[in-house]
């Protein structure tokens, strides 16, 4: 049965920018789930499976994520990559 | 009567990645980046260079690069002009059946690489790495 998430608000720690390697930790994470994936910050809109589109958001450290998922495994994937944002280093 | 389903051994493994620059210290230095983001399960060889280490390419580096990827086969990506050639040339010198285990992808070497680096250790198909890989023409930087 296909789902979709709410938007899911989580803030990235105020010392990690999404830079190359936190968005890859994140992208390969969400290429993991079935859902596809939507993150916005700072205006801009993302799949969440796309490192380059990740990287183009620019969102420093602090930034706050928007997050929300469809797909079969969409809120396990959104509740999965918020935790993920919070313990990234 | 039972069936045993056969998985073929030959597809298993992580599509990998040839890097070719003039330079070989921006193929070296790519393949460093571009392990950081991706993670260590993708193969990823450089071969950047002319001849004697001269700024150049050099067909035999790049095929012995190609000789080195087993399995899932790799997606080659090149910075400009005789990078292509040199690629070209290569492929040509493998057996048919094994040329089709690489794709040339048309695609900006630094974030091809990186966006094929990181489709790639998911598990994704050759077909699959090679698109993330062109699919970078079209993404802004910032």
């Amino acid at each position: 049965m296909s789902q979709s998430s709410e938007l899911t608000l989580v803030r990235l720690p105020e010392s990690v920018a999404l830079h190359a390697r936190p968005a890859g930790v994140f992208v390969r994470r969400a290429a993991s789930f079935a859902a596809a994936i939507d993150v916005q910050a700072n205006g801009k809109r993302a799949n969440g499976k796309s490192i380059l589109e990740i990287l183009g958001l620019g969102a420093d450290g602090g930034t706050e994520l928007a997050i929300s998922a469809s797909g079969d495994d969409a809120v396990e994937a959104v509740a999965e990559l918020a935790s993920l944002v919070t313990s990234l280093t | 009567m039972a069936f045993d389903i056969v998985e073929y051994p030959a597809m298993s493994g992580h599509v990998g990645l040839v890097l070719v620059s003039h330079s070989a210290a921006i193929a070296a230095g790519l393949a460093e980046l571009v392990g950081q983001v991706a993670g260590p399960d993708v193969p990823i060889v450089p071969a950047g260079g002319g001849p004697a280490g001269a700024l150049g390419t050099d067909g035999g580096r790049v095929l012995e690069a190609l000789r080195s990827i087993d399995g899932a086969g790799a997606v080659v990506l090149v910075d400009l002009g005789s990078s292509v050639l040199s690629v070209k040339a290569a492929l040509a010198e493998l057996e048919p059946a094994e040329a089709t285990r690489f794709v040339l992808a048309d695609a900006p070497l630094v974030e091809g690489a990186i966006a094929a680096g990181v489709t790639a250790s998911t598990g994704a198909s050759l077909a699959e790495v090679a698109a993330a890989a062109e699919e970078a023409r079209g993404v802004a930087k910032f």
